[in-house]
């Protein structure tokens, strides 16, 4: 009860003009900043920390918050669109909506990324702000072993995303985890692989990587197959989801949520991989698996999902301890700091005003995020209509503008463009290039985390502490058993083919 | 006559004395950056955003705040430097800044630098979970001395202030544990209140808003006001450790003329006894001081000396090659060996076109691709120092042990059957010749700057592409550049280059 009349008046403060204008303005800063590949919700909410120094604390946290939520669905608009997802959390968005783009149905791609986005941001907010003190004291005691053995299997969903050429998915997620070595080694602090050059201390950045591998590389792809039809659909007769459609999707959405907000509390594990994970999950258990890669509306929901419950996750951590679970957090951490307000358990005894504000505030700007999009994924679907002569070389600008913001270096813009021809011939070779970003995502939750793990006992420790080995054999299993399946499914073909 | 003469004179002295009075009190006649190594939000950007807010009560100018994160500060360090030494760069910098110059081997930065003023010292202090049983001092030492070494200590970077700190805490009280490094303090923090450890380095401030975290041990000569219970190394029988502390300062290049020197001077001066100051920073535990260009240079010269020392200790710098392996890893043994590779991968190359299976070029190149790649890696694994159970080259093994097996299966499967292949865009020719505009465009905006490379690289691209309505194509590419003007420039701050050619003319 208590919490009901705390949120009573945390809306009470939030039904004001001025956060309502300020929730409105985050959501579009946000879909924008998401949207555009390069600007990710961590610096998206970076980039205005700044400006929120002059405001009151809550409403720079309002602000803050919407911009943060936004940004994970603004990503999903240019993977569905143009297969240059605009946040990596996004990437798995692209596997599904970015099919249904080319089968003429945009619409359904972008109304399933929206619903998704808002049912996920619902339920990460409601499961924060009913467990989040449980759910904190669970996430200290996750162990590295433990992290470590979350991240393998993270890594095994690459034998799902592989398919067929799972051989190749896995040399691409093995290139993404070796190259992810490159730079300062975060254990011990020597310098590994960087060629003596300042530009590689901190190895490559995701965010070029990103732009290269996707991005550039479809365009290249597009060129070369000289795709500049401009496939003429009248706006008013595009397809958009139907009520069934979304009800359909519920157990998605609802498994993919819940499994979202928990990946995302433990800090460091982030919406990436919580996609990645839900995504294989959702694949696994779909009676149409054939579907996902091909237009699949749950691969879609699925993703989306996922990645915007980790918001809600991701705050359980700050609110409750004052440890960032993710980069845009720790950001949040500052902004809370420059306004004299540390972060933790005691915020809620000293400044509940601030922390269900926040919580009322997050309700709200899921509400706004739902309404803009509805009205903005009209217009995202003209993206579509930009004849593609035009539209592809304003791809290869946005790409370099976006890789070059991330920390306004050259280097990144070259590697940009490396990783952009690497792509295209990857592609031309049918390597997935997924699993690359996965391998970057992961290399250094897994690589750090074991070597802690390590460490702390020895190599025993994976197996013997009951989380991590449960989550090890899950991820044998997971790994084996696509391919074990492919290779009964080969022979069955074959002893077909014989028997005709 | 005379009288116009020396009107004349009178007004020429009149406007002289004006002119120089003008420049001696408008020293900044333009915005004076502040640059910070980190992205917006943390401690030290926070301080720079403060002395920046502070500063405008004692002086016109404007301050304005650029975040140049990378390498812990060498990208930072590296812009100061390069920029002119006129005082309209400053640079916000911590004592992490000196392990980071020292185990980069870039001591030029100190030299380079004017150490201007040391603005505030966080001691710094051993924190411990208060429901755990070990949790005061005395309670660390017993658990050590029976744990043997295996007792462990958690906290950010291996070979940073708060890894050294704890070094010399174990070396004067005698004692031995493992440092357990987390990618952030407050990951760190984290694991202590999982009780994954015994003790967490940091600073004061960090227990605040936390009820489970306590001090066990401060550094420094003095306990703290905000912390009145909590005892000094000193008083735990514990010396040497008084100047152990975290400080964060401003500096300028090297080179900057005495009189901005000097304005600079006051102006720190009048920020340092700022009631608003000192108050918004005490409160966290922090000690607001002030240190001139002397002590500070001082202070670093002494911190180089210890980063030294000890990071020589754990292994991080100064490590000889020491066989066959690690020789070629390093210096142009390693140049020469990634060219030699680049020369055989050409020749095998070469041999697969001129050869039955050049339809299939791409798929045998990629596997070898990747296993030259992965031989290089593993060679130059070799010379990472290690001395520690698992050392940095362990895990980028693992994942060349993975990858050159996979490859070899691939590359045998591709050269023993003849898969048929399904045809793929015969357009490489215009793909090229997209990637030589791309290069050429991102040469371009290196010298003549954003806005003119992007206008000619949208026209040449839409034009390339087969687009002829060249109205369309001159107003989309404007337009693109007032909305990367107005979006990125004006909101967001983002430093489109101007050109090295651009600013030479101007």
């Amino acid at each position: 009860m208590e919490i009901l009349t705390n949120m009573a008046q945390g809306f009470e403060f939030v039904l004001g003009w001025q956060p309502i204008l300020y929730i409105v303005l985050g959501v579009i800063m946000g879909i924008l900043a998401g949207a555009m590949p390069g600007l990710s919700p961590s610096m998206g909410v970076a980039l205005l920390v700044p400006f929120t120094y002059a405001m009151s604390p809550t409403l720079a946290l309002i602000l803050l918050v919407s911009i943060y939520i936004a940004a994970n669905y603004g990503g999903s608009i240019t993977a569905v669109t143009i297969n240059a997802p605009g946040t990596p959390s996004a990437v798995v968005t692209s596997f599904d909506g970015y099919p249904l783009t080319k089968q003429n149905k945009p619409g359904m791609g972008l109304g399933v990324s929206l619903i998704s986005s808002t049912i996920g941001g619902f339920i990460g907010t409601i499961i924060l702000i009913l467990f989040s003190v449980q759910l904190a004291k669970v996430a200290v005691k996750f162990h590295p072993a433990e992290y470590f053995a979350l991240s393998i299997f993270g890594l095994t969903t690459v034998a799902t995303l592989g398919g067929k050429n799972w051989v190749k998915a896995f040399i691409a997620a093995m290139f993404g985890l070796l190259i992810n070595t490159v730079g300062i080694d975060p254990i011990s602090g020597v310098s590994r692989f960087t060629f003596g050059s300042v530009n590689l201390y901190d190895g490559f950045s995701l965010i070029p990587a990103l732009i290269g591998l996707f991005a550039l590389s479809e365009v290249f792809k597009q060129i070369d197959e000289q795709n500049f039809k401009t496939k003429k659909i009248a706006l008013e007769k595009t397809k958009w989801p139907t009520i069934m459609d979304y009800w359909k999707l519920k157990i998605t959405i609802i498994r993919s949520s819940v499994l979202g907000t928990l990946i995302g509390i433990f800090p460091g594990a982030g919406a990436t991989i919580a996609s990645f994970i839900s995504y294989d999950i959702a694949k696994r258990t779909s009676k149409e698996p054939e579907k996902f890669g091909n237009g699949s509306l749950e691969g879609v929901a699925a993703a989306e999902a996922a990645n915007s419950s980790s918001v809600g996750g991701a705050l359980v951590p700050l609110l409750t301890l004052g440890i960032p679970g993710s980069a845009s957090t720790a950001v949040l951490i500052g902004a809370l700091m420059i306004h004299d307000l540390t972060p933790g358990p005691q915020l809620f005894n000293n400044n509940p005003e601030i922390i269900y504000g926040l919580f009322a505030s997050l309700l709200i700007a899921n509400i706004v995020m739902l309404v803009l999009g509805l009205f903005g994924s009209k217009l995202w679907v003209k993206v579509t209509a930009v004849p593609k002569k035009i539209l592809y070389p304003m791809i290869f600008t946005i790409s370099i503008i976006g890789s070059f913001a991330v920390r306004y270096s050259f280097f990144d813009i070259a590697a940009c463009l490396g990783f952009g021809v690497f792509g295209w011939i990857l592609r031309r070779n049918n390597y997935p290039v997924a699993p690359i970003v996965l391998g970057i995502v992961l290399g250094n939750i897994a690589e750090t985390n074991f070597r802690r793990a390590v460490m702390m006992g020895d190599y025993t420790i994976f197996f013997t502490r009951p989380v991590s080995l449960v989550l090890l054999i899950l991820a044998l299993v997971s790994f084996g058993w696509p391919i074990l399946r492919n290779k009964i499914y080969n022979r069955k073909d074959i002893a077909k083919l014989k028997s005709r | 006559m005379r009288k116009i003469l020396i009107i004349f004179l009178f007004s020429l002295i009149l406007f002289t004395s004006c002119k120089q009075s003008n420049e001696k009190i408008t020293f900044p006649q333009k915005p004076i950056t502040i640059i910070v190594y980190t992205g917006p939000g943390g401690l030290i950007d926070i301080t720079a955003r403060k002395f920046a807010d502070i500063a405008s009560k004692y002086s016109e100018a404007t301050f304005v705040v650029e975040n140049k994160p990378g390498s812990g500060g060498i990208v930072a360090m590296k812009r100061l430097l390069q920029l002119p030494a006129d005082g309209y760069t400053i640079f916000a910098c911590t004592k992490s800044n000196i392990s980071k110059i020292v185990s980069s081997g870039g001591e030029a930065y100190i030299e380079g630098i004017d150490w201007a003023a040391m603005m505030m010292a966080d001691p710094e202090c051993v924190i411990t979970h208060k429901k755990q049983k070990v949790n005061t001092w005395e309670d660390i030492v017993l658990d050590a001395k029976s744990k043997d070494g295996n007792q462990l200590w958690l906290g950010p970077a291996n070979g940073g202030l708060d890894h050294v700190t704890a070094l010399k805490i174990w070396d004067q009280a005698g004692i031995k544990a493992k440092w357990i490094p987390f990618k952030s303090g407050g990951k760190a923090r984290a694991a202590l209140l999982g009780e994954q450890g015994v003790a967490y380095v940091g600073n004061p401030r960090e227990v605040l808003g936390n009820d489970d975290l306590q001090i066990a041990a401060i550094s420094g000569s003095k306990r703290l006001p905000q912390f009145p219970n909590v005892p000094t190394f000193n008083e735990l029988g514990i010396s040497n450790l008084d100047n152990e502390f975290m400080w964060r300062g401003f500096v300028l290049k090297k080179g900057t003329s005495p009189e901005i020197g000097k304005w600079f001077d006051e102006l720190f001066s009048n920020v340092n006894n700022d009631p608003e100051w000192r108050e918004y920073w005490e409160r966290g535990g922090i000690d607001v001081i002030y240190k001139n260009s002397d002590e500070f240079t001082k202070i670093v010269h002494s911190d180089k000396e210890q980063f030294t020392h000890y990071l020589q200790k754990i292994g991080i710098i100064n490590t000889e090659a020491t066989n066959l392996l690690a020789k070629l890893a390093s210096g142009k043994a390693l140049n020469f060996l990634v060219f030699f590779s680049v020369i055989i991968f050409l020749i095998i190359g070469f041999v697969v076109k001129r050869s039955s299976r050049k339809k299939y070029l791409g798929r045998i190149m990629l596997p070898i691709f990747f296993i030259m790649l992965s031989m290089i890696f593993f060679v130059i694994s070799y010379s990472f120092p290690s001395n520690e159970k698992v050392g940095p080259s362990v895990i980028p093994r693992l994942w060349i042990f993975i990858l050159i097996p996979l490859n070899i299966f691939l590359l045998i499967d591709i050269l023993r059957q003849n898969k048929e292949i399904e045809n793929i865009g015969e357009n490489k020719n215009i793909v090229f010749g997209f990637i030589a505009l791309l290069i050429l465009y991102l040469i371009s905006i290196f010298y003549l700057g954003y806005f003119i490379s992007t206008f000619v690289f949208l026209f040449v691209g839409i034009y390339i592409l087969g687009y002829r309505k060249y109205l369309t194509i001159l107003l989309i590419s404007l337009g693109w550049l007032l909305f990367s003007y107005l979006i990125f420039y004006k909101l967001l701050y983002v430093p489109l280059p101007v050109g090295k050619l651009i600013e030479m003319m101007f």
